[in-house]
C-alpha cells in the first residue's frame, strides 16, 4: 500500500514538474512575440503618434510665421500705437457675462491695454479672476461713485450719469501712474471709453489706431434711433445726424469718438464734469479737446456703423426672489 | 534523506512557477515603460519650444476620447505630466491676436453650431459679437439658418467678413396673416423650424458611416457663451449638459448629479418635471447620434411652454445617458442673455 501511494505521489509530482515546465516555456515563448496588445494600449499609441504628428505639424507652422513675421514684427511693434480701452463696471448679475464678451472681442484686437474701473471701494475676486484669466494686458483700477450719485433701485437709467468717477480715475491713471511707469512716456497711443453693454466690430479698432486729435464715427441704435453719426462733407464733420438735443456741442453717445493719448496728457484739465446736464457727458470732456471742424472723420467718412450702443434686459429673478424668501436661495458660492 | 528529497521536491514545484509569475509581469509591464518613455519623450521635446505654447492635456482613457484643454500652463517638471500613466501633456498656444480664426486641427472633433436668426435692428451686433466668440474657437462650423423667404445679403455678407468656416441656410416660419402685422404664427416656437432645417441639413451631407467625430450646439444669437464651455463639449459621447445662468427665473438652472456623477434630476423652479428640463443652451449632442436616430426633430406644433428642448431629447436619450460637464455641473459657462429692446 505504502509504496503504490509512494509510486503515486512520485507520478504526481513528475506530472506537476512536467506541467510547470511546459508552462514556463510557453509563457518564454510568448515574450519573444509580438504582443498581441490589449484594446487598452492600442488606443494610447494611437493617441502618442497622433499627437506626435500634430506637434510636428505646428513646430512647423510657427517656423513658418515666425520667418515671415520677423521682419515684420520688429517694425510693427514700435509703431503700432496702443489702444487704451477704459471700461467702467458695477457689480450686478450680467457683470461677469459682460466682460467676458468684452474681452472676446479684445483678444482679437492687436495692441490692446484694457483699463477696467470698478465702482467698488475695493478690487472684486470675480473681475480679478476674469481679467487674469482673459489673456489681456490690462490694468484693473478701482473708484467708488458718491452715495448721492449713484442711481438707486428704481431710479431710471437717464436719472444720473454713470461710470464718470471711474472714467476719470481711468484718464488720472494715464495721465499720473502710467507716466511714471518705465516706458511710459511713449504716448503713442489713442484712447477709447467702451461701455461694457455695447458691442464693438473688430474693424472700429483699426479705424481709431490712427487718430491724431480725436476721431468719430456713427453710433447704432442709440437716442432712438438706427444711428446716430456725424454729417461729413469735404471729409470734414459739419454736423450730426441725431435725434435728440442736436444742438449739444458734441451730440455724440460715448461709444462713437476716440482721444490720442497724446491729446489726453497735453490737457490735464479735460475730465468727465458729473454735474453736467444729461447728455452733455461727453461735451464736457471733448469741449476743452477740439473744436467741430478739427474732429477727424472715420468708418469710411461716417457712413458704416462699426459700433452699437446695445443694452443688457435685467434678468427676471423673480423666482429667485421667492425662494430666497424660503431660505432655498441658488448656492451663492457659484458665480455667474 | 527523505527531508532532502522533500526539500528538493519542494524547490523543483514552486521555482518554475515564480518564473512563470515574473515573466508574466513582466511582458504586462513592458508597453506601460514604453509609453511613458514615449511620454517623457514627447515633454522633452515639447520644452524646446518657445513660451508663446499653451498646455493642452490628453486624457488617454480607455475610450480612446480626447480631453479637455486647459490654456495658458506653465512648462513643468516632464515627471509630473508622465507620472501619471493616463496623461499625455501637449504644449500648444495659439496666437490668438494674429491667426483668425484658429488652424483646423484633424485630431478635435467639429463643433457644428445651429443659430437660428431673424432680422431686426439688432441683428447684426448680436451676430458680430457672436461671430467675435466663435473665431476663438479651433475646429468650429456655424451653420446660420435666417428665418426669411431669402438669405439676406446683411447675414451673406457677415458671415463671408468673420472668415469663418460656415453655412448659410434659410426657411421662412409661415406667418399668420390672420394677426395684423408681422407676426408669425404663434403656435411654432420661434427657431424650431430653423433648427430643424440645420438637423436635416447635417442628417444630408453627413454620413452615418463616415468617420467624421462632430459635436451640434444650439447656440442662440442673443447669449454669452465662455471659452470653456466649447471645450468641455468637445468630449460628449451621447448627450452632455451644464447649467445655465439667468433662465427659468433663476441666477442659474442646473441639472442634478449624484456622487456616481449621473443626472437624476433638475434643479429649477420651472416645472422640473419635465423630461429634459434644460434651455436650449444647456445641452450638446454628438453628430453621430442625430445621425443615428434620423426621425428626431423639435416638435412644431402642439408644444407647451418649455417642453421644446424635451421634444428633441426624448427620441435620442434617456436621462441616464447624460453626461454631466463643468465640474460635473457646479460651473457656470454658460449665460442666456436677453437684450434690451432698443434702448
Amino acid at each position: 500500500m505504502a509504496t503504490r501511494m509512494k509510486l503515486k505521489l512520485k507520478t504526481v509530482f513528475v506530472l506537476y514538474f512536467m506541467v510547470s515546465l511546459l508552462g514556463l516555456v510557453y509563457a518564454l515563448m510568448q515574450l519573444g512575440q509580438r504582443c498581441d496588445c490589449t484594446e487598452h494600449d492600442l488606443p494610447k499609441d494611437r493617441t502618442i503618434s497622433r499627437l506626435r504628428g500634430e506637434l510636428h505639424r505646428l513646430q512647423e507652422q510657427i517656423r513658418k510665421s515666425e520667418a515671415t513675421k520677423q521682419p515684420q514684427k520688429q517694425a510693427d511693434k514700435p509703431s503700432l500705437p496702443t489702444i487704451f480701452v477704459i471700461t467702467p463696471t458695477y457689480a450686478r448679475l450680467v457683470q461677469k457675462a459682460e466682460l467676458t464678451r468684452l474681452s472676446q472681442t479684445f483678444l482679437h484686437v492687436p495692441q490692446l491695454h484694457w483699463i477696467v474701473v470698478e465702482d467698488s471701494p475695493h478690487k472684486t475676486p470675480l473681475v480679478t479672476d476674469l481679467l487674469v484669466k482673459s489673456g489681456l494686458t490690462y490694468t484693473h483700477l478701482h473708484m467708488p461713485t458718491a452715495k448721492d450719485r449713484k442711481l438707486q433701485e428704481g431710479d431710471p437709467s437717464w436719472l444720473k450719469p454713470r461710470g464718470v468717477e471711474q472714467r476719470n480715475e481711468g484718464l488720472r491713471w494715464l495721465r499720473e501712474d502710467r507716466r511714471a511707469q518705465p516706458g511710459g512716456d511713449n504716448q503713442q497711443g489713442v484712447v477709447y471709453f467702451a461701455d461694457d453693454d455695447n458691442t464693438y466690430s473688430l474693424q472700429i479698432f483699426e479705424e481709431m489706431r490712427s487718430t491724431q486729435r480725436v476721431s468719430v464715427w456713427p453710433v447704432g441704435l442709440v437716442g432712438g434711433m438706427k444711428y446716430e453719426r456725424p454729417v461729413v462733407e469735404g471729409g470734414k464733420v459739419v454736423r450730426f445726424h441725431t435725434g435728440w438735443r442736436p444742438s449739444r456741442p458734441f451730440p455724440m453717445d460715448m461709444a462713437g469718438f476716440a482721444v490720442s493719448l497724446k491729446l489726453v496728457v497735453a490737457n490735464p484739465e479735460a475730465y468727465f464734469d458729473g454735474e453736467a446736464p444729461m447728455g452733455f457727458l461727453e461735451s464736457s470732456f471733448l469741449q476743452g479737446l477740439v473744436t467741430m471742424d478739427e474732429l477727424e472723420p472715420k468708418a469710411d467718412n461716417c457712413s458704416k456703423v462699426l459700433v452699437w450702443h446695445t443694452r443688457t434686459e435685467k434678468p427676471k429673478m423673480k423666482r429667485e426672489e421667492a425662494l430666497q424668501a424660503q431660505g432655498l436661495g441658488s448656492d451663492p458660492a457659484v458665480e455667474v | 534523506m527523505p527531508k532532502r528529497r522533500d526539500i528538493l521536491a519542494i524547490v523543483l514545484i514552486v521555482l518554475p512557477w515564480t518564473l512563470l509569475i515574473t515573466v508574466w509581469h513582466q511582458s504586462a509591464i513592458a508597453p506601460l515603460l514604453a509609453i511613458r518613455k514615449a511620454c517623457h519623450h514627447l515633454v522633452k521635446e515639447i520644452f524646446i519650444i518657445p513660451e508663446r505654447l499653451a498646455v493642452r492635456h490628453h486624457r488617454l482613457s480607455d475610450d480612446g476620447v480626447e480631453g479637455k484643454r486647459e490654456a495658458g500652463g506653465q512648462a513643468q517638471d516632464s515627471k509630473e505630466y508622465c507620472a501619471s500613466d493616463k496623461d499625455i501633456v501637449e504644449v500648444v498656444r495659439t496666437e490668438y491676436v494674429y491667426t483668425r480664426p484658429p488652424p483646423w486641427s484633424d485630431v478635435l472633433p467639429t463643433i457644428h453650431i445651429i443659430t437660428p436668426t431673424y432680422s431686426r435692428p439688432v441683428q447684426k451686433a448680436e451676430l458680430t459679437r457672436l461671430a467675435n466668440t466663435f473665431l476663438h474657437v479651433p475646429n468650429l462650423h456655424w451653420i446660420l439658418v435666417e428665418d426669411s423667404q431669402r438669405r439676406t445679403p446683411l447675414v451673406t455678407r457677415l458671415l463671408r467678413e468673420t472668415g469663418l468656416n460656415y453655412t448659410h441656410l434659410n426657411v421662412e416660419t409661415p406667418r399668420n396673416y390672420k394677426l395684423r402685422g408681422d407676426t408669425r404664427d404663434p403656435r411654432i416656437p420661434r427657431g424650431t423650424m430653423q433648427r430643424n432645417l440645420a438637423l436635416r441639413w447635417l442628417r444630408e451631407t453627413f454620413n452615418a458611416n463616415s468617420s467624421q467625430a462632430g459635436i451640434v450646439y444650439f447656440a442662440d444669437d442673443d447669449n454669452t457663451y465662455s471659452l470653456e464651455l466649447f471645450e468641455e463639449m468637445r468630449s460628449t459621447r451621447k448627450v452632455s449638459v451644464w447649467p445655465v445662468a439667468f433662465v427659468g427665473g433663476l441666477r442659474y438652472e442646473s441639472p442634478k448629479v449624484n456622487a456616481a456623477g449621473k443626472v437624476y434630476g433638475w434643479k429649477t423652479v420651472f416645472d422640473p418635471h419635465r423630461p429634459f428640463a434644460i434651455d436650449m443652451a444647456g445641452f450638446a449632442i454628438n453628430l453621430r447620434l442625430i445621425l443615428f436616430k434620423p426621425q428626431a426633430y423639435f416638435k412644431l406644433r402642439g408644444v407647451k411652454g418649455g417642453y421644446q428642448e424635451s421634444s428633441l431629447l426624448r427620441e435620442l436619450v434617456t436621462l441616464n445617458d447624460l453626461e454631466p460637464k463643468a465640474a460635473n455641473c457646479t460651473k457656470v459657462v454658460d449665460m442666456v442673455l436677453q437684450r434690451e429692446e432698443n434702448s
